[in-house]
Parts: C-alpha cells; structure tokens; sequence
C-alpha cells in the first residue's frame, strides 16, 4: 500500500507542485484585475523571481527562506520602480507597457552569462517542496480572501467598476493602484522562487509572453470576483493536459474544447460570483 | 428495457475486460518507455524518432524479443514543454514501471527530466540530445547522439583541410540553448585549428531579416561562414548571402541545425554549398545501412532522417542491454548498457565510461547540392 501511495506521489509530484505555483501566479494576476488594470507583467515578475533566488541558492549557497525573501523584494522593487510612471496609463496600454519590460528582462537574462545567458540556470537546489508551497498559497489565499471582504476590498471593486467615481469618492486612485501592483508582483515573485526549487533548471524563454497569457487566463477561466476564482482557474487548466494524457493524440483536442465551452457558458468564470463584506447585511 | 441495455452494456464491458486482461497475458511485452515530442510545433523530430524507434522494434520482435517475450513501447508526448517531459517521466517509472526510458527529443527537457530518472535510479537513454552537460546528469544518463562537440571539429578540420578555410565569421542565435551551445564548440574548434575568427555575428531565432549581419560579413571577405542555428533562421541566412552577391566559392559550414533536409526546400538553390558534419548519412553504402533505408521508405512513404537512423540503432543497443541484463531490472540493464557493442546504421558503437558515445569513426561530413546531401567532394 505504502509503494503504490510512493508510486502516486513520484508519478503526480511534479503537477502537485505545478497546481500550487500556478494558483500563486493566479493570485498575483488576481490583484491587479480586480481594481480593473491589465497587467502581463506577471510573468516577467515570476521570472525575476525565480532567477533573484536561484541565483542566491545556487551560486551563493544562501538558505532557502532568505533567497524566498529576495524573491519576493526583487520583483516588488522593480515594480515600484515602473510602477510610477507605467500606472498614468490603463487598459490596453499598460498591458502593452509590461509586455515590454517582460521583454526587457528576457532579452537581459538571454545576454547575462553569469546566470546562464541562452543555456539558462542548471543545478538549482530542490528545496521548495509540499509545505512550503502549498502553506505560503494558503495564507495568501486567507489574506487575500480577508482584504476582499473589507472595506479595501470594496474600494479596489469601486475602482474596478467606475475609476473616476471611485476617486470622487475618496478612494486614493495611484496608492491603490501602486500597491496592488507591488503585491502582485511580490506574490508572482515568490511564485517564481517555488518554480526555480521545484525543477532544478530555469531559462530566459519560460518567463516570455506565452506565460503571461497562461496566467491571465488563469485568472480569466475562474473569474476574478473572489480570489477562490483564479486559484480554481489555474488548477483546472494545470491538471487538464495531465488528466487527459491517456487520450493520447486528442488530449490537446479536448483540453482546448473544454476551454472554449466554459468561456461560451460561463463567460464570467467558473466562480463570478463576489465574496460578502464582512458584518454587511446578507 | 433500460436494465437490459445496462445490463448488455455491463456484459461488453465485462468482455473487453477478459479480452484485455488475457491478450495482455498472453503477450506479457517487457515494457519500456519513451518521451518524445509527437504534437506541436517540433514534433518532426519526434515523429521521426518514434517512426524509427517503431521499425527497430518489430525486427527485434520477428527475431524473438527479448527474455523470452516481445519488446515493447510505452510513449508520453512532451510536446516540447519541459514540464511536461518531467511528468511524462515520472509517468512511466510510477504508473507504467518502466525499467528504462529512451528520450526526451530536446536537451532542454533532459535537463529537466533527467535528474528525475536518475534520482529514482532508471536509465535514461537521449537518441537526440547533442548539449554539452547531458550525461554529467549522472550515472544513469546515457545518450546515443554524437555530441556537437564530436562533430564540429571533424567538419571543420575537413573544410580547412580541403577545401583551404583559413579565415571565418561566425554566426549563431543567443536566444536559443541548443544554437549558443553549437557556437560553444566552433568558437572552441575554430581556435584549436588555428582558423582566424574575422567577426561574430549574433541573432534572435525567430528573425526573418539577416542583411545587417550579411553586410558586416561581406565587408570583411571571410573564406567561409560558420553558421550555429535551427533550420529556419539558417535558411534565411542562406537567402541574405545569396541576395547581397556573396559568392558561392565562400561557403557556409553549419552545426547540427543546418543537417536538415529541409535547409534545401526552404532556400532552394542559395542552399547549394552548405557543408555539415552528420553522424549519418542516408546515402552511405553499407549494406545495413541501405536495408535500413529501404525499410524505412516501405513502411513510412518518407525518407528517414538522421534522428530516425539514431533511434534505429538506439533501439538495438537497448535491446542487447536488455537481453545481456537477463531481467527487466533498472540497476542491471544499467550496467549491461556500459559494455553494449553494436554496430548499426551509425558504425560502430559502444558507450564511453562516461556514457557518451564512444566512436566517431562514423562522422562524415556532406554537402548541399541541388537540393540534396551528398557526400563532400
């Protein structure tokens, strides 16, 4: 009994790890759609992430839990650093602005030979494993789950209903935006971190724009109303291809119909639905 | 009338389920694995190592299996994805119980899926993965496919030797593993022989438009082109140098990339001249080599390819491991595999103690002319 469980979990160990570090990125993308901005940074965020720590481990030998650190600060500084400047613009334009700074920093790893140039990072230590992945997911999920149900999270929906309105109203427009794109990024980072630890092999052309299109739609499939939504979406669209896998050369087929029909009939996710202010009425 | 058709259901079901449990029985195959690429965008590759792969397989079969049983192949897609070469491994040692696996396609997924096999102790033998730092993985991962490092050097000592290249430039992708990887090992051979480098000129893999680098090339008048990338930026290398009058007397020597067939159907006649090392040749005379050819054309409506040919001769080796092994054990075909001695469509072949191939007899080095390879004149 104990070797078929052994045999389980070697066979599905890395998608486990793989369904935790995606509902991660969902998260991060979660923060910034829900006061309403498009971001495909998060990818880039990721990537920065995943190198900031493998580097640390890897090459300096630094533990774990402080290269996790790192991976969360790194991103989060760069995205203070753009942040500024990139959240005057909206929509479709910002979108467009954190393609190009993804674009930046792959071109950037592409040429760093210290950090593997075009061969990317091999030798990275497996250190990130069950617990960790999955406790840090729960607290962020826990969290961010709080912050909806407050009085924070009813102002990033004003924002994400009506901007101006919710500036009117008093709600600080470039703090919130400001912030939401610092925690997204530092989430998205430590995301990154988990991806590094759980391969032992990271290169430039895995944090491109391919992966900032699969967060989003993480993200997308689940519905953004509640932070349970993207954290569905991604586990739905990770197992998929593995689940599928004895269908053989239809698997892709299939995965594909599957995600059409849900953005046909539940054009709002599979989760639309909000969650409840805490002590409002019901 | 509904619990009958349940019922008539459940009684096929049942059926299928005898058939199934029973013909496996019968037939009890030692079973190993295979990841290769068979849906995406690369699947050319693995499509060819499996088609070859498959033809090896049924003459081990017709000739009487292995241990008493017939050989057989399990096979999980990659697709491409480094994840999901990782999955599809640990796929085949926990659920399938594989006691080996051939593949994956790519060097970058055997970096990845690598470690996993070795760490649970089952060789993994690579047909296709040509990267510097494959089998330093560690001691169960095993690859069939000369390194680049065994073939740049022979094709550029020939081309120097030859044809007189004395001065080159150099071109080559840095966006990708596999084109940085090759550059590694020219730039390391070009010194080695005593070839000057005139200039270094580098590219992205998905670029169409070559001229700026053609131009610094030409300004500098080199005796030829050393050229590190995948089929389709080297075709339109081929097409920049012909479209800026560079004249065909300098030639263009390739890595691993440029030995494509394909390299003749995209760039047509500027593709005359290309000179690369392959470690085989569909045109080679021997007599294994032409039964192999032919049996290929029979039975796929296509010529084999070189990834086809390595996968055909990995194939037997595994076999021959198996059989001297004398059980579908992991630990003991792992040790028979080191003392393996074949001699297949590739030439001899035998593994190095560090589990590289250990010939390159078999390297010859071939030229484009009018749309097909021949050998260098």
């Amino acid at each position: 009994m104990t070797h078929a469980l052994d045999n389980f979990l070697f066979t599905y160990q890395s998608l486990i790890y793989a369904l935790g570090i995606n509902s991660l990125l969902a998260l991060s993308m979660y923060v910034v759609l829900a006061i309403g901005q498009l971001s495909l940074g998060q990818a880039a965020f990721m990537g920065l992430g995943a190198y900031a720590s493998a580097l640390l481990t890897a090459k300096f030998a630094i533990p774990f839990p402080l290269a996790l650190i790192a991976a969360a600060a790194v991103p989060a500084l760069l995205a203070f650093v753009i942040g500024a400047p990139t959240l005057r613009l909206s929509g479709v334009y910002l979108a467009i602005a954190t393609i190009g700074v993804g674009e930046v920093l792959r071109i950037f790893y592409l040429n760093w030979d210290y950090a593997g140039g075009a061969l990317g990072l091999n030798g990275i230590p497996e250190e990130a494993g069950f617990v960790w992945i999955f406790g840090v997911l729960a607290v962020a999920l826990a969290g961010f789950a709080a912050i909806a149900r407050s009085r924070i999270g009813r102002a990033m929906e004003a924002i994400r209903a009506d901007e101006a309105a919710a500036g009117v109203m008093g709600v600080n427009l470039p703090v919130y935006k400001l912030a939401a794109l610092v925690v997204s990024a530092a989430v998205a980072g430590v995301a990154g971190a988990f991806n590094a630890h759980v391969s032992s092999f990271i290169g430039p052309n895995e944090y491109g724009f391919d992966a900032a299109v699969t967060i989003l739609s993480f993200a997308l499939l689940g519905g953004i109303g509640s932070p349970f939504g993207p954290v569905l979406g991604a586990l739905v669209l990770t197992a998929l291809p593995e689940v599928l896998r004895p269908l053989h050369d239809y698997r892709l087929v299939i995965n594909g119909l599957i995600i059409v029909c849900v953005v046909i009939f539940l054009p709002g996710g599979l989760l639309p639905w909000r969650l409840s202010r805490i002590g409002a009425p019901r | 009338m509904i619990d009958r058709r349940r019922l008539n259901l459940l009684a096929v079901a049942c059926l299928g389920a005898f058939a199934f449990a029973t013909g496996a029985r019968a037939a009890d195959p030692v079973t190993i694995g295979a990841v290769e690429i068979l849906t995406g965008p690369n699947n050319k590759y693995g499509v060819a190592i499996k088609n070859g792969f498959d033809l090896a397989l049924g003459e081990v079969n017709k000739a009487g299996g292995v241990l008493g049983a017939p050989l057989a192949i399990a096979y999980e897609d990659s697709a491409g994805n480094k994840d999901q070469a990782i999955n599809a491994v640990r796929a085949l040692i926990g659920a399938k119980n594989a006691p080996l696996i051939l593949g994956p396609t790519l060097s970058n997924e055997m970096f990845a899926a690598g470690p996993i096999a070795n760490q649970r102790k089952i060789p993994i033998v690579g047909t296709s993965t040509t990267a510097v730092g494959i089998t330093a993985i560690g001691p169960y991962v095993f690859r069939t496919s000369l390194p680049e490092a065994d073939v740049v050097p022979v094709t550029l000592r020939t081309a120097r030797d030859r044809l007189g290249v004395k001065k080159v430039a150099v071109m080559y992708a840095n966006d990708d593993a596999f084109s940085k990887s090759g550059y590694d090992v020219m730039k390391a051979a070009l010194e080695k022989l005593g070839i000057e480098t005139l200039t270094t000129e580098t590219f992205g893999t998905r670029d169409t438009d070559f001229s700026a680098q053609m131009t610094k090339v030409k300004s500098v008048n080199p005796d030829a082109i050393v050229v590190s990338a995948l089929v389709e930026p080297a075709a339109g290398i081929l097409l920049a140098k012909k479209a800026l009058g560079i004249p065909a007397s300098v030639r263009v020597i390739g890595g691993n990339g440029l030995n494509s067939p394909k390299i003749g159907e995209i760039a047509g006649d500027a593709a005359d001249g290309v000179i690369v090392g392959s470690p085989w040749f569909i045109g080679k005379a021997d007599p294994v080599n032409q039964k192999f050819v032919a049996a290929y054309r029979e039975k796929y409506n296509s010529d084999p390819d070189q990834f086809a040919a390595q996968a055909y001769d990995t194939l037997f080796i595994v076999a021959d491991a198996i059989k001297a092994a004398g059980a579908a054990d992991p630990e003991k075909i792992k040790d028979a595999l080191g003392k393996v001695k074949h001699t297949g469509v590739l030439g001899p072949f035998s593994f190095t103690p560090d589990r590289d191939p250990a010939d390159t007899s078999g390297v010859v080095v071939i030229e484009m002319k009018d749309g097909k390879f021949g050998l260098l004149q």
